[in-house]
């Protein structure tokens, strides 16, 4: 009877589910890490080749690097969001999750949760790789660095999520993704490569609290967008 | 309805034909040429008038996407096809007036300033907005993806700003327009009459675009019906 149907799980716990699903399938298949990631080595060497390294030690490592690592971060980053959706279009399985008796806001901050997990993955090993192409001493930068990596991908990956959402509705693929995603995460850019900046520099980050405030409110921002739109961008069509 | 809007149209058509026979006459015969910059200063008779309309467009996006999302009717959506549409063209025409005037004035054809650099981001976001709806299966899906994709980017260009007012802040501005130093005479009168122009013609090409949203739901809903061409 009807009593004993368990009722749907709330938000939190529907989100849970939903990224746990999204995570146990690329344990499996590992596919979107080795795209993303294999994308990302190709970026970087693109990179060596196109700024030698005596050019990037003349022209100072804070100066170029952030640039590079998150133009690198971000295309690699496009690759793993178009993925994302990409799995669930194979069998309409987004439809499924369009329908599943929870928030449809969950079910996108489970897949930007699934995909700020993976970047972050992402991140552990391409930024070692810069510090090791471009001779930067990512070990001494290590703590704020992560601070402030981890604040900048919140806001991309919401912000991928969204986009990669609407451009797997529209059966688009990553160049689609593209075009959307980077002018509108201009804001994020900046900051992250701002900061990154500094922490190269080795200045302290306090100096650099606006940014770091702004890109807070743009991380809130964005997971209200997605929550408010998640009933519009997975309505069927 | 339909007649209403139709006389309105007209109405706005001719003010607006008469207001730019005005506009051009007041700055080619009577606003004083300017001292330093010269014949190229009165393309700004024109350009800040099409960038405020432009943001204007912002604006009309966002609450043609809200209203949309929140009451399905589709003269929401009406507005915020003209509204990307014709904000697109007049963001297309401040990135051409800009440069011209810049290019004598400043020695650069562009510099990565706030506004510039603003107004080239909310082109792409445009852009991006037109091609989706374009890419959408169902007008109906063209809609609703049009709504949200243009609430992101109307949140979205005020942070743009400041952002790369904070950025560009790093290092000081050689070139800009600094103070706005008061109008001379004659120069505030073209102005004013040019801001009107450019405003009554962004609303005759709003109102024409929402008029042919409108007859194309129309022939849709006709076709529908007949069954015959589909």
């Amino acid at each position: 009877m009807s009593a004993e149907r368990p009722a749907p799980p709330g938000f939190v716990r529907a989100a849970a589910l939903v990224a746990r699903k999204d995570l146990a399938v690329e344990g499996r298949t590992r596919e979107s890490m080795a795209a993303s990631l294999l994308f990302a080595l190709i970026v970087l060497v693109v990179f060596a080749f196109a700024f030698d390294l005596d050019f990037v030690r003349r022209t100072g490592v804070s100066k170029i690097v952030p640039g590079m690592l998150w133009v690198t971060l971000a295309f690699s980053a496009i690759v793993g969001f178009n993925r994302s959706f990409a799995t669930e279009r194979a069998r309409d399985a987004l439809t499924g999750l369009a329908i599943a008796p929870v928030d449809r806001g969950a079910v996108l901050c489970g897949k930007a949760f699934a995909n700020l997990t993976l970047l972050v993955l992402l991140e552990a090993a391409v930024i070692p790789l810069t510090g090791i192409f471009f001779d930067v001493d990512m070990v001494t930068a290590a703590p704020p660095l992560a601070a402030v990596v981890l604040l900048h991908s919140a806001g991309l990956a919401q912000l991928g999520t969204i986009f990669g959402a609407v451009v797997s509705r529209l059966g688009r693929g990553e160049a689609f993704l593209a075009t959307l995603l980077l002018p509108a995460a201009t804001p994020l850019f900046l900051s992250a490569v701002h900061c990154t900046a500094t922490v190269f520099e080795g200045s302290p980050l306090a100096g650099d609290a606006k940014w770091l405030l702004i890109t807070a409110g743009l991380d809130v921002l964005y997971f209200l967008v997605a929550w408010l739109l998640a009933d519009a961008i997975l309505e069927d069509a | 309805m339909r007649t209403g809007l139709n006389r309105t149209f007209a109405a706005v058509l001719v003010v607006s034909a008469v207001l730019i026979g005005c506009a051009l006459g007041l700055i080619f015969l009577v606003a004083p040429e300017e001292k330093v910059m010269g014949a190229v200063q009165k393309i700004f008779y024109f350009h800040v008038p099409i960038a405020a309309m432009t943001f204007l467009s912002v604006f009309l996006l966002l609450a043609g996407g809200a209203g949309y999302l929140w009451t399905r009717r589709a003269i929401w959506d009406h507005l915020a096809v003209a509204a990307s549409e014709v904000g697109l063209l007049f963001c297309t025409l401040v990135l051409i007036t800009g440069p011209i005037w810049a290019k004598p004035a400043w020695g650069v054809w562009w510099t990565w300033e706030a506004k510039l650099t603003t107004t080239l981001i909310l082109w792409l976001l445009l852009a991006g907005c037109l091609l989706a709806r374009r890419y959408a299966a169902t007008p109906e899906q063209g809609a609703r993806i049009g709504a949200v994709l243009g609430i992101v980017a109307a949140l979205d260009v005020p942070i743009v700003y400041k952002a790369v007012d904070w950025w560009r802040g790093q290092h000081p501005i050689v070139f800009g327009p600094g103070k706005t130093n008061p109008l001379a005479p004659g120069m505030s009168e073209a102005f004013g009459v040019s801001m009107l122009a450019v405003l009554t013609l962004y609303l005759v090409l709003l109102i024409a675009r929402i008029r042919l949203s409108s007859l194309e739901e129309r022939i849709a809903e006709l076709e529908d019906a007949s069954g015959r061409f589909r």
